[in-house]
């Protein structure tokens, strides 16, 4: 049939557009259909796939990565996991200011695989396990961003080399004494 | 009972034969039985069935048997390892029957052939091969100062499922009254001579317990009761000679039998009566191996502990390079388990309370260490609405082995990561041996003119912070109260206190030891529990490798912790641990009050539990404003926020 890589997306809304398309209009020719499909492509349209692509889950959002060249950069966009992140956390995301210092720290996308992904799974693990219905807390725990930034920023202090790491750092003056 | 935990007893792991050396044995094969009806209850619950109408006859035979072993004093180790080596008992929970086969050996002099009656009951172990040679084990032989030791301590003995899979061989018992149970040779052969020489006390829950059938753990005097005559009675071969039988040990009781050697180790050793400690040392080290997991690591650093308190074995002295070492330590410590991650966390959110507001900002960490509580602050701090405060931090920290200046090291690389988030930030350093020796201006004290640097535009605010670090200043009187004062010179809004929750400073050294030998035991399950899901950033990172080397340097770290508390005394005993009651009076004492950490901490602290605790087993508790994390029931870290008390609340008490 097709041989876009949509076809092996099938949460794509655009498949779903496409088979809807189909089953509405079935007396149609095929040529007539081809032109028509052959006229519109997701590819060609960056933004409505960052639009779609944001709403997907994290999982998702890695096999999508894995889909095509295009794909690949617009899943590293840090955009598309701020997205993701704000969804997820208690009280949505933060302003500007939060995303500077996340992108400071490593990025929504790391911050994601490191916190807020593992945290969404063991959550979800837990809702469906019977044990935790007693412990009223369980309920009502949710991750806040604040944090899901801070176990980041523990992870990037981790990573400090040193003071050797970085000359570009001593360039401004520290008082350290 | 007996019979339950015979059938339970395969839980013990694969202990492979050398282990389980006891020298020269009688073993006696689990059995399984009949209870029958009417026996005696008392008995009954230590594991020997005796019917109540053969009571008055079974002691008798006690009695009796007793007499033959004392008035063969001359001959002793010949003749009892004759009943120790060469004769095949059975059941000797079946008082009577084994009383009689006892008497009967004692009255005749030994067969060749096992003469003893074979009650029915699985016994198949005649069935099993010779087990291949084993060395013997040293240890017996040379434990015990005869004229001094009476004590003994018996272990249990596998289940017919385990001998068949460690094929052992019957070994003539003169094994204990108690079935499945092993005594340790030459201490009972001691245990005959000495018993009319010396009578030692042992903890009394050992010999009394009647918890699930479990039988005595250390031997009283003779005469006191029954099982205990009993078991004196029953002697053990003489010192061990050629091929040993290995004997494999039914964990769980030898884990209650463990936790009661411990404590009558302990004993003796408050009491001051050192060779008996020193066997009952050895003792727990040998059941220490037929635990497994937790408990026969937290009996090893005990173990450790009270050896070196007996023979005053004072751990290095090297204050510095302990520091470093224990830094390293504490790294693996933080990583492996969330007691430090909670500590940091609830602190830094009451710090970031209390700052609200402020343009200037000003933290002193009373243990800088790694300072890896700061880079979280910081970011909280950097994300607040309104923007980043200016943010100055004065570390403290003990001296460096190679006078490197690692409190510069780390201001470094905090530095590096303030700039990274583009926080305004400052740092100093001290060292110093002891808190006590800080002044109130060099932490920048701005009183009425005083050492600090900015006093021009906004007041600084300034929060104290102490991780695990004020129970130190205990060792020496007084430092703690000037310390105290030091921080109320500063003024500080608030002041963050994380302290273990546990009292290890009162009382007499059975009472320390106690307390430290469950606070301890809770801990190391904990770790065990966790050990499995580390932490959600390092999930994804860390190999098993490296979440093992954690746990084991984290019980390293514990293991340091124990040593000091079990085996040092006066100034070096540094681990002086207090529970959050004890601190909130010495607080208040010295003129602060409570803050209340509020529910945002907790609901903070429940989620990170929920993120990066292996298994449900922690518990965040909210008591009396304070938040503690413990592993199930125990608490085990407290994190507490205090503030200077208005002039005339300084009494008041807390709210």
């Amino acid at each position: 049939m097709y041989r876009r890589s949509l076809f092996f997306f099938p949460s794509s809304p655009h498949t779903h557009r496409r088979k809807m398309g189909a089953a509405m209009f079935p007396l149609e020719g095929e040529e007539e259909e081809e032109e028509r499909r052959s006229r519109f492509s997701i590819n060609d349209n960056v933004d409505l796939l960052v639009e779609i692509l944001g709403r997907l889950d994290g999982r998702s959002l890695g096999v999508a990565a894995c889909v095509c060249r295009l794909w690949s950069s617009v899943c590293r966009r840090d955009s598309v996991w701020e997205a993701l992140c704000n969804r997820h956390v208690a009280g949505g995301g933060g302003g500007p200011g939060t995303r500077s210092v996340v992108a400071a720290l490593g990025g929504y996308r790391r911050l994601y695989r490191l916190c807020v992904g593992p945290a969404l799974d063991r959550l979800a693990g837990w809702r469906g396990r019977a044990e935790w219905a007693s412990a009223a807390t369980a309920a009502h725990l949710s991750l806040s961003l604040s944090l899901s930034v801070s176990l980041l920023s523990i992870d990037c202090y981790e990573r400090l080399d040193g003071p050797q790491a970085s000359l570009l750092f001593l360039c401004k003056p520290v008082n350290v004494s | 009972m007996k019979r339950e935990h015979q059938e339970s007893g395969g839980g013990v792991g694969g202990y492979p034969a050398a282990e389980m050396m006891l020298s020269g044995k009688g073993k006696m094969t689990g059995m399984e039985e009949e209870h029958d009806g009417g026996v005696d209850e008392l008995l009954a619950a230590l594991g020997y069935k005796v019917r109540s109408s053969d009571m008055a006859d079974v002691a008798l035979k006690l009695e009796q048997l007793e007499m033959a072993m004392g008035s063969s004093a001359a001959q002793d180790d010949a003749f009892l390892s004759h009943l120790a080596s060469d004769t095949v008992h059975y059941n000797p929970s079946d008082l009577s029957t084994w009383l009689e086969s006892m008497l009967s050996e004692l009255n005749a002099p030994p067969p060749p052939l096992p003469s003893a009656p074979i009650p029915k009951h699985q016994s198949n172990q005649l069935d099993l091969p010779p087990p291949p040679p084993v060395p013997a084990a040293a240890a017996p032989a040379s434990i015990l100062d005869p004229a001094e030791c009476s004590t003994v301590t018996t272990v249990d003995l596998p289940t017919p499922r385990r001998q068949s899979e460690y094929d052992l061989k019957p070994i003539p018992s003169a094994a204990t009254a108690a079935p499945g149970r092993v005594v340790y040779g030459p201490e009972a052969t001691v245990e005959l001579n000495a018993r009319d020489r010396k009578r030692m006390r042992t903890s009394s829950s050992s010999s009394s317990s009647s918890r699930g059938g479990i039988g005595v753990g250390v031997v009283r005097g003779m005469g006191s009761s029954m099982p205990s005559a009993t078991e004196a009675s029953s002697m053990a071969a003489g010192p061990a000679a050629g091929a040993l039988p290995v004997v494999v040990v039914d964990s769980q009781e030898a884990g209650i039998r463990l936790v009661h050697t411990l404590m009558a180790c302990a004993e003796a050793v408050q009491q001051e009566n050192l060779k008996a400690a020193d066997a009952l040392v050895k003792q727990i080290s040998v059941l220490a191996t037929s635990q497994g997991g937790a408990m026969r690591k937290v009996a090893g650093y005990f173990a450790e502990a009270l050896a070196r308190r007996i023979y005053r074995v004072h751990p290095q002295q090297d204050c510095a390079l302990d520091s470093a070492f224990s830094d390293i330590l504490q790294m693996h410590f933080y990583e492996s388990c969330p007691y430090l991650k909670f500590a940091h966390f609830t602190a830094n959110q009451a710090i970031l309370e209390a700052f609200a507001g402020c343009r200037r900002v000003h933290v002193i960490d009373f243990g800088m260490r790694q300072g890896m509580q700061w880079p979280a602050l910081m970011q909280a701090l950097a994300l607040r609405p309104g923007g980043p405060p200016s943010f100055r931090l004065t570390g403290i920290g003990p001296p460096q082995p190679d006078n490197t200046d690692a409190l510069q090291q780390v201001g470094w690389k905090l530095a590096q990561f303030a700039d990274t988030i583009h926080v305004d930030f400052q740092y100093r350093g001290y060292v110093a041996n002891s808190l006590a020796d800080l002044e109130p201006c060099m932490l920048g004290a701005d009183a009425a003119g005083g050492c600090s640097s900015g006093g021009d535009e906004e007041p600084e605010a300034v929060a104290v912070n102490s991780v695990l670090e004020l129970h130190r200043l205990l060792a020496r009187p007084g430092a703690l109260e000037k310390v105290l004062g030091t921080v109320r010179a500063v003024r500080p809004r608030i002041v963050t206190a994380v302290e273990q929750e546990a009292n290890h400073n009162a009382g007499s050294f059975l009472e320390r030891f106690t307390e430290a030998l469950h606070y301890y035991s809770t801990m190391f399950d904990s770790l065990e529990g966790g050990c499995t899901a580390t932490g959600a950033a390092a999930a994804a990172e860390v190999a098993t490798g490296g979440g093992q080397q954690d746990r084991v340097m984290s019980e390293v770290y514990l293991g340091r912790q124990i040593c000091n508390v079990v085996a040092c005394e006066g100034a070096e005993r540094t681990e002086r641990h207090e529970t959050l009651g004890q601190w909130r009076g010495r607080m208040t004492r010295a003129g602060f009050e409570p803050v209340h950490l509020g529910s945002n901490a907790f609901k903070q602290a429940s989620m990170l539990l929920a993120l990066f605790a292996g298994g449900d087993g922690y518990r965040v508790e909210e008591k009396d404003g304070c938040l503690t994390l413990g592993w199930h029931t125990r608490p085990l870290i407290a994190t507490s926020a205090w503030r200077v008390a208005a002039a005339g609340d300084a009494l008041s008490a807390a709210r």
